[in-house]
């Protein structure tokens, strides 16, 4: 059989529906997304309860067919997820994603969880880079997780820019991937507290583990190179004794009499150097044979390990595309031309 | 006096086959491969999982441990051990061959199949190395350029910056020393750190202050081709593949990322009977009417960087926009 489906699968959007990533090992010439939900419902303002993608370069990045129940009916109407008014549709992703399109923003605030303003399409939890921000030079290049999201603004919640000496009046914005291509990764360090187990704030959220082993690189321009392997004793790696939230965990080493930790000043850049960053460096794997207990053992993220499974197929979530809102089921199925691809099939 | 035209050329007695293969291929362009050849080779064995422990004892205290004549005992140090884990994984390709193809259209192309697999099994491990390299470890961002960018294009300073960390580190060299030679215009290279970098930093690396080419180094015996250039304490080698992110710059420019680094400071690990895998399903396996045949190829690998002491290395951007 020369088209076959190689792949199946259903989700369940939970109350706030995410976007949806959908390894497909074959890769696939066609991919066909319904929502069992919507098929059995009508709403108000019609819903999409099928979209379809064609491989081979027939289908635009972000586009696809949507199949869309007209309001208040199950009747059905067929255009691109492009076509006015747009929504967001298929992207299949075959090698590792580059940044995407720059987006040009006009503020970045003084408060700790720093707001920036855009006009984006940004889902919660994204990751992004920020650069160019004029006023505010000493975070660009940074890579944070934002959160809050509207279509005009993000909040950075790894970032605590009170202390900044004003706000950022104009940046650039791309948006990247969620995962780098090995996990666990580098990070960036945007806050350390100077106290006994010492909290430290980074950019990005759920990247730490309890137990993990970190090295920390902290320019002179950050105040705290003590924090740098060699100051420490015995060069020994510094320890994640406690995950306190999504940004911020604490450490095993007393930082009361480090140097503070702060950001350079912007009008430093471009020849202070940056950033603070902390690395993975294994774990701290330990034994009681007391009690029996094992702790600091994780062989799920603290391995190194492949960040993302490529290729996969973006199945973005929304009423008006594939992946559906809150609570919808969807089944989604993969085909793929056993040989040859769908511009050049083979005899068969 | 005109004569008749039946005359018998090359317009209407072409050859009967118009096309003929030279007498071999041409060359399967291949990146240079240079993220593995600096890590360290580790194995795992079947039966036991698919995580992989490196394990690595910290030094012990040096404070006190003078006995002070009391009868006295110092105090026992408890050692500290840090597990360094990492996930085998397994990577595979394979090409389905038409028995027409051989029928009509060509021959030895199992052959022909085998030597693209093989490469590919290379290039495939040099690009997952490369990504540890580019994701896992911490880089500092390039200030002592001159072309106005966050981060700067590779200066003379930078290098030594990473030396600096890389010496304060207790990092240890891993390419021994080049002696000079009494060759015009030739210089000794010292034992060297590793750095890797993008093929797009050529120029600029031509230009950092007091680097020695490869050309003048003492001898070209043992150099491997994807070597550029020694500057400091440095040896730069070069790849087409090498890392760069593109538009995060400070001025929206490409970054490239040039990981430096000493003795085990990462590792690869293979499983074993699996370092290279290749092999062959024959046309009555692979289809129904013994048509297609097909060549696969697999290899397993686990990566980590093992000692984030002994790896550092820079961000920058060049210093003409690329």
């Amino acid at each position: 059989m020369a088209f076959t489906i190689v792949s199946q699968g259903t989700f369940t959007q939970p109350a706030t529906a995410v976007n949806q990533i959908i390894p497909l090992p074959s890769g696939a010439d066609y991919f066909v997304t319904t929502n069992l939900t919507q098929m059995a419902t009508t709403q108000g303002t019609g819903r999409v309860v099928r979209g379809e993608w064609y491989g081979g370069g027939l289908t635009a990045v972000n586009d696809g067919l949507r199949w869309k129940k007209t309001n208040s009916t199950s009747a059905i109407n067929i255009d691109k997820f492009s076509t006015s008014t747009a929504s967001n549709g298929f992207t299949y992703v075959t090698s590792f994603p580059a940044p995407q399109a720059a987006l040009t923003g006009t503020t970045i605030t003084q408060a700790n969880g720093a707001v920036a303003s855009v006009t984006n399409t940004y889902s919660e939890g994204d990751t992004v880079v920020i650069y160019n921000a004029v006023g505010m030079e000493q975070i660009s290049g940074m890579t944070f997780t934002i959160s809050s999201v509207t279509g005009s603004q993000f909040t950075l919640l790894g970032l605590d820019s009170s202390g900044f000496a004003a706000a950022a009046t104009a940046f650039s914005v791309r948006r990247v991937n969620q995962f780098t291509p090995v996990e666990p990764s580098f990070l960036y360090v945007t806050k350390v507290s100077q106290a006994v187990g010492a909290q430290v704030t980074v950019s990005q959220a759920n990247s730490v583990y309890l137990g993990q082993k970190l090295e920390f690189t902290v320019p002179a321009s950050f105040g705290m190179v003590q924090l740098n392997n060699f100051y420490q004793p015995q060069s020994k790696p510094i320890v994640v004794t406690s995950i306190v939230d999504a940004y911020n965990f604490t450490i095993n080493i007393d930082t009361t009499n480090y140097t503070a930790f702060a950001f350079p000043a912007s009008s430093g850049s471009p020849t202070v150097q940056l950033f603070a960053t902390v690395a993975p460096a294994g774990q701290s794997t330990q034994f009681n044979p007391i009690t029996g207990v094992q702790t600091g053992y994780n062989f799920t993220n603290i391995p190194f390990h492949t960040g993302i499974f490529i290729p996969y197929m973006y199945v973005p979530a929304g009423a008006q595309s594939p992946g559906g809102s809150a609570a919808d089921v969807i089944v989604w199925q993969a085909y793929k031309m056993e040989t040859g691809t769908i511009n050049a099939p083979v005899p068969s | 006096m005109t004569f008749s035209t039946g005359i018998t050329g090359i317009q209407n007695m072409a050859p009967e086959l118009p096309v003929q293969a030279s007498e071999d291929l041409l060359s399967t362009p291949m990146f240079n491969l240079i993220h593995s050849f600096g890590v360290d080779l580790h194995h795992a064995e079947s039966y036991i999982g698919k995580t992989t422990r490196m394990s690595r004892f910290e030094r012990l205290s040096t404070d006190g441990g003078q006995l002070d004549g009391s009868g006295i005992d110092p105090a026992a140090e408890v050692p500290v051990r840090t597990d360094i884990d990492a996930t085998m994984e397994i990577y595979a390709k394979s090409i389905v061959t038409n028995e027409q193809v051989v029928l009509w259209e060509n021959s030895k192309t199992l052959t022909k199949f085998t030597a693209l697999l093989g490469q590919w099994l290379r290039e495939k491990e040099d690009l997952l190395m490369r990504d540890l390299f580019a994701s896992s470890v911490s880089y500092i961002n390039a200030t002592g350029g001159l072309n106005g960018d966050q981060p700067s294009n590779i200066s003379l300073n930078d290098v030594n910056n990473i030396e600096n960390i890389l010496l304060g580190n207790d990092a240890r060299s891993m390419l021994t020393s080049l002696e000079a030679t009494l060759k015009f215009a030739t210089g000794g290279v010292r034992d060297a750190f590793i750095a890797l970098a993008n093929t797009n930093l050529a120029a600029d690396l031509q230009k950092v202050q007091g680097v020695l080419l490869k050309s003048a180094y003492p001898t070209q015996e043992g150099i491997r081709p994807e070597e550029y250039c020694s500057i400091s304490r440095f040896r730069f080698f070069v790849s087409s593949k090498a890392a760069r992110t593109p538009g995060i710059s400070l001025k929206g420019n490409t970054v490239y990322t040039i990981p430096m680094y000493g003795l085990e400071a990462a590792a690869k690990i293979e499983q074993n009977n699996y370092t290279a895998v290749i092999g062959y399903r024959p046309p009555w396996v692979v289809s129904a009417v013994a048509q297609n045949s097909q060549l696969y190829a697999k290899f397993a690998i686990a990566r980590a960087i093992t000692n984030q002491n002994w790896i550092s290395g820079l961000n920058v951007t060049t210093f003409q926009p690329s």
